[in-house]
């Protein structure tokens, strides 16, 4: 049995042309079209690509995000994602890129209450908006109820889509104090965890869901 | 009686709980240093392919770009190689290239983006070359050859014979054949490989999402022609692991070079693409099994034929890897087995989580449950008479096994289960949605200890203690159950101890955590360096209370004159007082002439609809002699983890090339699914203590087992459910509804 199908020379060309389209390219077509109008051009390059040259079609703007709390003005490109611009601009490496393509959840993080993915975002969309990432979650050393129940239950290995897990959590969470086992699956299903922590990540929200309700 | 323990056995916070769980943890991929450059690959789009000829000049002149490297810049050094002939070499930069994605030559440049443009506008002319992508296909004589020498390699080890196999045939009552195949898939950690390389003169520190920092560090002293102690390497947090990120590999040498060239840092990730192209696989493996039992379910003949496919290059040796699963678990005195090693025109093989056992496993477990209702025996008691027990051992080398708990395992599943109040004759499940049950046994070498073995102990004045261990921790929890060992044989709280890893500048080689070795091999060490800890210090209580040592005994943390009762001294008050600081050194080595596998079996229930050929797995219980849990939540994790990712490598899994062009279809994790929470049942993890006498505290590892156990119980379950059998998995769907349409005829 051999379930390798072989597909027709139309389907082949097809694949081979849609993988083409770089990241980078559909990035610049976004940049041009749907926000071009909304930023103002600056002159000189930014500080991290000072020795480059800006590609045509990419405009740069200085922005103010609001991320956990703190407005952090900054300079962009019209085709930096959220997550890039977490990460390597503002040094919020807590957010993790494992597949920058959307199909992960490592990312996940939480804008105006909502949980999605950071390398799916423009930065430069992200204006007048409320983002929560995971440095935001403690209070000092004090960790917050996901946090503490993850550590506990173990709801984690090597932690890498850790960050996104209790993003995820927590967006259910401020919705859906009591969740179930099944709307738990169900709201953090676009979070993939290679070390297949699922049973104590479940596990860790149920126990985060009763500290939150017991006022831990 | 049970032993008692403090902390061994425990349900602790990980020593590193804080760090992975506030985003203070940095992994390579988090590193961003000042003038950090960023590097791209060039790969070939071709399977096979020589490259006539580069123009680099267009890049060149783009701004920001600072150092092209091509084949001819980079030193004529084997990354991985075999040395006897047909020797067969991976080169740091391919002229040949040997699967679609080899990698040709490399760019930094100021960001990725241009360091991406740069590669987009380099010019390699290649000339085409014909190409194989199947084992079976590549050993036929009109196959393309990817080296002179041919594509099929063997190693002494890839032909065991045991007893006479001709015998054994003569004996059976029922011989039973079969081929079986297991396709290639990627280990998809969630940090990808990545690097990240700078100099400051002479010296070189490389960040890397790496498991064995010490491997790394020979391996580029070596290929950069520099002394082992110009090297520093920091892999402090790494995501994931799973086989992978074991070795040197040409992204290490890439960006040291690059680095050179530039004198500033360079960071090289790979993208999930390319993760998915030029990073290890499980290979791919066709098996011929030919098995002969008497009518009383007696073993009697085991013969094998293998084709481990290993890709491009050679990596290892695949095929006996994969082999000593019918040498090893069932008992049988004749055994033939016949492995090939094989080139073909795809990604290179290596080691992806209990490296070549599950391929293994899958074709055997199916085999014996066909074996077992040809000969009208129950599944499980069939595998209970054959299963080599603790005096079988080894059956080569004649050496018992240290321990054995496949029977608490299999009878504590099993009650759990119901196997013997649920399990019907497969096909009798009425309606649509039909219910099956199946099992599968593992039994392996996985878990076992093997060097190197080292570990540092400093004892500081207020009692606490550094423990500074090689050993790193890619998620399964080593640096706690290190902590956790140390803790207990110094008898001071697991609290007291900080671990440090990851860091070739300050900690000593311990290896990685590779073979499910780090528990019961690194553990070991971490003891010896209790004990010489223990002795310093009293040494030090007896000069401090002018006894002789061999009057002074420790007991929980304090010294005690023998005989005196209540008079003692604590850690502290020797180590404030004490002459000069106790740092206690601890080696180790390997255990001789022993043999230890870790046991286990697996439960499944399946749903299977007829209707839409949909498999649901309602049920997995996998039960593992781990020899003595150490750290309960890991234990636990690395059961159930294993188990959720063995099930995506028995339904989900698998990384396709087209036949065609000889590309990868599916190099990104949408079409290449590993399970999501949706896609798995709650394992549930029996875990059965057989007390190791080689390991700490009775300790064997546990990282591997579980992984490729699932996936012959699930087939098995599928089987039981509707009567249909697979001979490959992925199972998926489609192949099911293939299988009840052809039932039903």
């Amino acid at each position: 049995m051999d379930d390798e199908k072989k597909p027709s020379a139309e389907e082949v060309k097809e694949k081979k042309g849609s993988l083409k389209v770089s990241r980078r390219d559909f990035l610049k077509g976004m940049a041009t079209s749907a926000v071009a109008a909304t930023i103002t051009a600056l002159p000189g390059p930014s500080a991290t690509e000072a020795e480059a040259a800006v590609p045509s079609g990419i405009k740069e703007a200085v922005i103010a995000l609001n991320i956990n709390n703190k407005v952090y003005r900054i300079k962009v490109k019209s085709n930096w994602t959220l997550l890039d611009v977490l990460r390597r601009e503002l040094d919020l490496t807590g957010t993790k890129k494992a597949c920058d393509h959307g199909n992960c959840g490592a990312c996940t993080v939480i804008v105006d209450g909502k949980a999605v993915y950071a390398c799916s975002l423009l930065a430069i969309s992200m204006e007048n908006k409320k983002i929560s990432t995971v440095e935001g979650l403690r209070e000092g050393d004090k960790l917050h109820p996901i946090q503490k129940a993850f550590s506990e239950q173990g709801g984690y290995q090597c932690g890498f889509c850790t960050p996104g897990q209790m993003m995820a959590a927590k967006a259910l969470l401020d919705k859906n104090q009591k969740p179930t086992p099944d709307e738990i699956k169900m709201s953090m299903a676009g979070n993939l965890c290679r070390c297949g922590a699922y049973p104590k990540i479940i596990e860790s929200v149920l126990s985060a869901s009763a500290k939150i309700r017991g006022g831990a | 009686m049970a032993k008692e323990f403090k902390v061994v056995g425990k349900k602790v916070e990980r020593v590193d709980a804080f760090e992975r769980l506030t985003g203070e943890a940095k992994y390579t991929s988090d590193v961003y240093l000042p003038g950090m450059l960023y590097a791209k690959i060039l790969r070939s789009p071709h399977p096979h392919a020589k490259v006539v000829n580069i123009t680099t000049s267009k890049a060149q002149a783009l701004p920001g770009v600072k150092a092209i490297l091509t084949p001819a810049d980079v030193p004529d050094f084997p990354i991985h190689k075999r040395e006897t002939p047909p020797t067969v070499v991976m080169p740091v930069l391919a002229t040949t290239a040997r699967y679609a994605g080899d990698e040709i030559l490399a760019v930094a440049a100021v960001d990725e983006e241009t360091a991406d443009e740069a590669v987009e506008l380099i010019k390699v002319e290649y000339q085409p070359l014909p190409f194989v992508l199947d084992a079976e296909d590549a050993v036929k004589p009109t196959a393309p050859k990817l080296y002179p020498e041919g594509n099929a390699i063997q190693e002494k080890a890839d032909i065991t014979i045991r007893g006479d196999i001709d015998e054994g045939f003569k004996q059976a009552d029922v011989i039973l054949e079969g081929k079986y195949k297991t396709h290639m898939l990627q280990h998809t950690t969630l940090e990808p490989r990545v690097t990240v390389a700078r100099w400051d003169g002479k010296r070189l520190t490389v960040w890397d999402s790496h498991k064995a920092p010490f491997n790394l560090r020979t391996g580029l002293a070596e290929a950069l022609n520099i002394k082992v102690n110009q090297v520093r390497v920091l892999t402090h947090f790494i995501g994931g692991d799973f086989g992978d990120k074991g070795n040197l590999e040409r992204q290490h040498v890439i960006a040291a070079l690059l680095a050179k060239k530039t004198n500033r840092p360079v960071k090289l990730e790979f993208t999930r693409e390319e993760n998915y192209l030029g990073a290890h696989h499980r290979y791919p493996t066709t098996w011929y099994l030919k098995y002969g039992a008497k009518k009383d379910g007696t073993l009697t003949a085991i013969q094998v034929k293998l084709y481990a496919d290993s890709g491009a290059y050679y990596h290892f040796d695949g095929a006996w890897n994969s082999l000593e699963i019918p040498q090893k678990v069932y008992r049988c005195p004749n055994v033939r087995l016949e492995g090939w090693n094989v080139f073909t025109n795809k990604p290179e093989g290596g080691h992806m989580r209990c490296v070549g056992h599950p391929a293994g496993m899958f074709p055997q477990e199916v085999h014996m449950d066909r074996l077992a209702e040809k000969l009208g025996i129950d599944p499980l008691a069939f595998r209970l008479k054959n299963y080599a027990r603790k005096e079988d051992g080894d059956q080569d080398r004649k050496i018992p096994f240290s321990s054995c708990g496949m029977e608490d395992c299999v009878r504590l599943a099993a009650e759990r289960f119901g196997w013997e109040s649920r399990w019907r004759k497969p096909g009798t499940s009425e309606g649509p949605v039909k219910k099956g049950l199946g099992v599968a046994f593992q039994s392996c070498r996985h878990g076992s200890q093997f060097g190197p073995m080292s570990a540092i102990i400093k004892l500081d004045p207020d009692g606490t203690i550094e423990l500074m261990n090689g050993l790193n921790d890619s998620g399964g929890g080593q640096k706690t159950t290190m902590a956790m060992i140390a803790a207990e044989g110094l008898g001071i709280p697991y609290e007291a101890v900080e671990v440090t890893t990851g860091d070739t500048d300050s900690t000593t080689d311990a290896g990685g955590p590779s073979g499910s070795r780090g528990t019961a091999s690194v553990g070991n060490a971490v003891m010896a360096a209790v004990r010489d800890a223990k002795n310093q210090l009293l040494d030090a209580a007896a000069e401090l209370l002018k006894k002789k040592k061999e009057d002074l005994e420790i007991r929980d943390a304090q010294i005690f004159v023998k005989g005196e009762g209540g008079k003692s001294l604590s850690y502290k008050e020797v180590l404030s007082r004490a002459p000069s600081p106790i740092i206690g050194r601890g080696t180790a080595r390997p255990p001789v002439n022993t043999a230890t596998h870790g046991f286990g079996a697996h439960f499944a229930e399946v749903a299977v609809d007829t209707r839409t050929g949909k498999v649901e797995v309602l049920k997995l219980i996998a039960a593992h002699d781990v020899g003595r849990t150490i750290s309960r939540i890991g234990c636990e994790n690395q059961i159930q983890g294993g188990a959720v990712m063995g099930i995506g490598f028995g339904m989900l899994e698998r990384q396709h090339v087209d036949r065609q062009t000889g590309i990868c279809t599916n190099p990104n994790m949408v079409d290449f699914k590993i399970p999501s929470i949706l896609d798995v049942p709650i394992v549930e993890p029996i875990i059965v203590e057989s007390d190791d006498p080689l390991g700490p505290f009775g300790a064997k590892g546990v990282g591997e087992p579980p992984y490729g156990v699932p996936a012959p119980a699930i087939a098995n379950a599928i089987y039981n459910a509707v009567g249909v059998r697979f001979s490959e998995i992925p199972v998926n769907i489609r192949s099911v509804l293939d299988g009840i349409e052809k039932r039903q005829g």
